[in-house]
């Protein structure tokens, strides 16, 4: 009898998991296996047919110019965007972690860039980014600190606008995140640096900052896979202009190939070799950190 | 508490009833789907009306009309064919056309080309969709680019129509200027979109304009000949006398730097452009005495002008649900009264396909028609000239023989050119050999290289 009711309960268990494994089945392994079938097969888009290359796809990616600019300007990208959303989130975290007046307000503040839908800051910031009548030339040329108007929109800046949005469309999650953390940090540890001598910087070093270690470590391997795989800002900012081959990353050089060249197996390929620097990327980050963790 | 149990249990069941009885009749109703690409709010109301007339004369057909942004449309059609439910009816550029018609995916048109009459549409627009003795696709209003300038500026400096490219360059020099004398430029001589489908519509007029040919009987690139090297120094130049940041223009900022008296010419401009200038140049100056248009120069190896027409057909898909009920939609569409009300929407953009509307008193009293006389004039001498080509289509026989042209243009490759060129300081042999490289690629993959 008892041992009637444990099969069944094992079975009623399996039945129960079985919806959420079909889900994470056929939404997750499924399309990333086929995604790795298909970079071996050259197939358009969207009508049936397809023909087996093998490695071709590979081979071709390795030998062509445009898919090396995608990797480094998808690492300038995700390099620049994640130090720099570290350092403005820890700092915000830092200021608003203190008490002042109107602190509540400055938080919500704080969050406003991360809640707004992509799309519309795109927008809002192309306009004041437009360098003829754009408000952010206007005022850096009314302050003296630009003499003629900077193409934020143009080739040599649009990178660097793509920063500035992304950091500052990006950075309220580490404020979050770090926020979190600091509040949970035991006040006595302060105290006891403050009786030592320790100034607000050396608590900062000493005490502030390796308690944020392991917050930071989730941080920064979150938003490192996130940027690097960031499609939608990117994309949106120029959407095919005449910039755009300046900021075309990996994400947007698999999207062009699959939905503009009709190209799914080159597609195909660019996402794996995506997904497998990842992998590769995270591992020897584990790596990294945990040997720090030893020694 | 037993009253409240049984209001609730009736208020369900009529809730359930009227569902039932909701959803059988839609049922019962032949659903027809139409996606078009004109979202501006006016022509969106004309097609509701239009839609709203036809099923008021048909109870059994319903008509879902969507409108989809450009860059939304072909991806949105593929799909939805590959899924095997294409709608009934949808836009779509001419090349598109030509690469579905040649996988078979699409039906004849020719009951509505019937129903119009034949000869009632005119010569340049059956062009665009007929394909040995039928029409796959049928053009809903067709409209060319257009050299938009500042008349008031090219005046005072005493400046004519460009008729080459030399002229176009002198023009745009004397036009870039320092208004108020602080050393800065502050009216840029030419402004052009940097967008990709512009770029490829530019470079498909300059082409034809200097006398070239973008791929030749056996589909091979041709863009390291001498006429696209000429077409490179022309744009590098030209640049010159652009606003800086050009690149990053989309077309409704090209026509903002023109109303906003930023730029003083203006190459890729559309009628459509008029209702923005209607809309945001002052007033005194929303008119033809300060916005003009000039007919297009050609290049040093031609001896014509040339332009690109916007003209997309209506394409009926194969494997849709209704065909026949879409056709009759079709009909009542093309109906002078109908079709009137549609053009009006964007008189200045929208050239109505048939004769018998385009010479009728009521098409003529448009009051926008009127006020932009000259700018329909120009579009009019483009068309009935045979000056005019859809995008990256050079000759009307590319229509039916280089069905790779949608790739072409989705790849970006002749964008990417002209940036290295006009950006990048690439020199034009070297750029035009990638660009080559990549279109031969390009062509090969799609299994139509014949060389």
């Amino acid at each position: 009898m008892g041992l009637k009711l444990k099969l069944s309960a094992q079975k009623t268990g399996i039945i129960l998991i079985s919806p959420a494994i079909l889900l994470i089945f056929s939404l997750l392994v499924y399309p990333v296996l086929y995604g790795v079938w298909l970079s071996f097969f050259k197939k358009h888009s969207f009508f049936p047919g397809q023909k087996f290359v093998g490695l071709a796809n590979y081979i071709y990616l390795m030998t062509n110019s445009d898919f090396w600019m995608s990797i480094w300007y998808g690492t300038v990208y995700s390099v620049s965007t994640i130090v720099l959303q570290i350092v403005l989130g820890i700092i915000a975290a830092l200021i608003v972690n203190e008490a002042f007046r109107g602190r509540n307000f400055v938080r919500g503040v704080l969050l406003f860039p991360y809640v707004i839908p992509t799309v519309v800051a795109i927008i809002l910031w192309k306009w004041l980014l437009n360098n003829q009548f754009g408000l952010v030339n206007y005022l850096m040329m009314a302050v003296g600190i630009i003499d003629d108007p900077i193409s934020w929109m143009g080739k040599d800046h649009i990178m660097t606008s793509l920063i500035i949005i992304s950091v500052w469309e990006f950075f309220p999650f580490v404020v979050l995140s770090v926020l979190a953390r600091m509040q949970t940090i035991p006040p006595t540890l302060y105290e006891a640096a403050q009786v030592d001598g320790a100034g607000p910087i050396r608590r900062f070093f000493h005490v502030t900052l390796p308690q944020l270690r392991n917050v930071l470590f989730v941080v920064i391997l979150l938003r490192s896979i996130w940027m690097f795989t960031k499609f939608d800002t990117v994309w949106l900012l120029t959407q095919g202009g005449g910039a755009e081959k300046y900021i075309r990353t990996l994400p947007v050089y698999a999207y062009m190939r699959t939905f503009m060249y009709y190209q799914a197996g080159l597609g195909s390929t660019l996402a794996v070799i995506m997904f497998l620097i990842l992998i590769i990327s995270t591992a020897i980050y584990f790596k990294m950190f945990r040997r720090e963790e030893e020694i | 508490m037993k009253m409240q149990k049984k209001l609730i249990m009736i208020i369900g069941f009529v809730c359930l009833f009227s569902l039932i009885l909701g959803s059988t009749a839609l049922a019962a109703k032949k659903v027809i789907h139409v996606w078009h690409t004109e979202t501006n709010p006016k022509s969106r109301e004309a097609i509701a009306n239009i839609v709203a007339r036809f099923e008021a004369l048909h109870a059994d057909i319903k008509v879902e009309a969507e409108a989809l942004a450009w860059g939304d449309l072909e991806g949105k059609i593929m799909a939805a064919l590959a899924a095997g439910s294409p709608p009934e009816l949808s836009h779509g550029q001419p090349i598109t056309c030509a690469a579905l018609h040649e996988k078979g995916l699409l039906l004849p048109l020719d009951d509505v080309v019937k129903a119009i009459g034949e000869d009632n549409i005119w010569d340049q627009i059956k062009k665009v969709g007929k394909y040995g003795d039928h029409y796959y696709g049928l053009v809903h209003a067709a409209g060319t680019s257009l050299l938009v300038y500042r008349k008031d500026l090219a005046n005072k400096k005493g400046l004519k129509n460009p008729k080459t490219w030399d002229d176009l360059l002198h023009n745009a020099k004397e036009l870039t200027m320092d208004t108020n004398g602080d050393g800065k430029v502050d009216i840029y001589g030419l402004t052009i979109p940097g967008d990709n489908l512009f770029i490829n519509i530019l470079m498909g007029e300059l082409t034809k304009a200097n006398g070239g040919i973008l791929f030749d009987d056996r589909n091979r690139p041709r863009f390291t000949d001498k006429k696209m090297i000429q077409i490179l120094n022309f744009l590098k130049e030209l640049t010159k006398y652009m606003p800086p940041g050009w690149e990053g223009h989309g077309y409704r900022e090209t026509f903002a730097n023109m109303y906003g008296k930023k730029a003083a010419m203006m190459y890729q401009g559309y009628g459509r452009g008029a209702s923005l200038i209607e809309q945001y140049a002052p007033a005194n100056m929303a008119n033809t005495d300060y916005f003009d248009v000039w007919i297009k120069p050609h290049g040093p190896s031609g001896t014509k002008p040339a332009a690109q027409v916007d003209e997309e057909p209506w394409m009926l898909f194969k494997g849709c649900k209704y065909p026949k009920e879409a056709i009759e939609f079709l009909k009542f569409f093309y109906k002078d009264e109908n079709y009137l009300e549609y053009i009006q929407t964007v008189p200045i953009h929208f050239f109505p396909i048939t004769k018998s509307l385009r010479k009728s008193s009521a098409y003529h009293a448009t009051p926008m028609i009127k006020k932009w006389k000259g700018w329909l004039d120009v579009q009019e001498y483009y068309l009935d000239n045979d000056l005019v080509k859809p995008t990256l289509v050079v000759d009307w026989e590319d229509m039916a023989g280089k069905p790779y042209l949608m790739e072409i243009l989705g790849s970006g490759i002749l964008k990417d050119m002209v940036m290295e060129v006009t950006k990048e300081n690439v020199a034009p042999e070297k750029a035009t050999a990638k660009a080559q490289k990549r279109a031969e690629e390009l062509v090969k993959d799609r299994g139509y290289a014949k060389w």
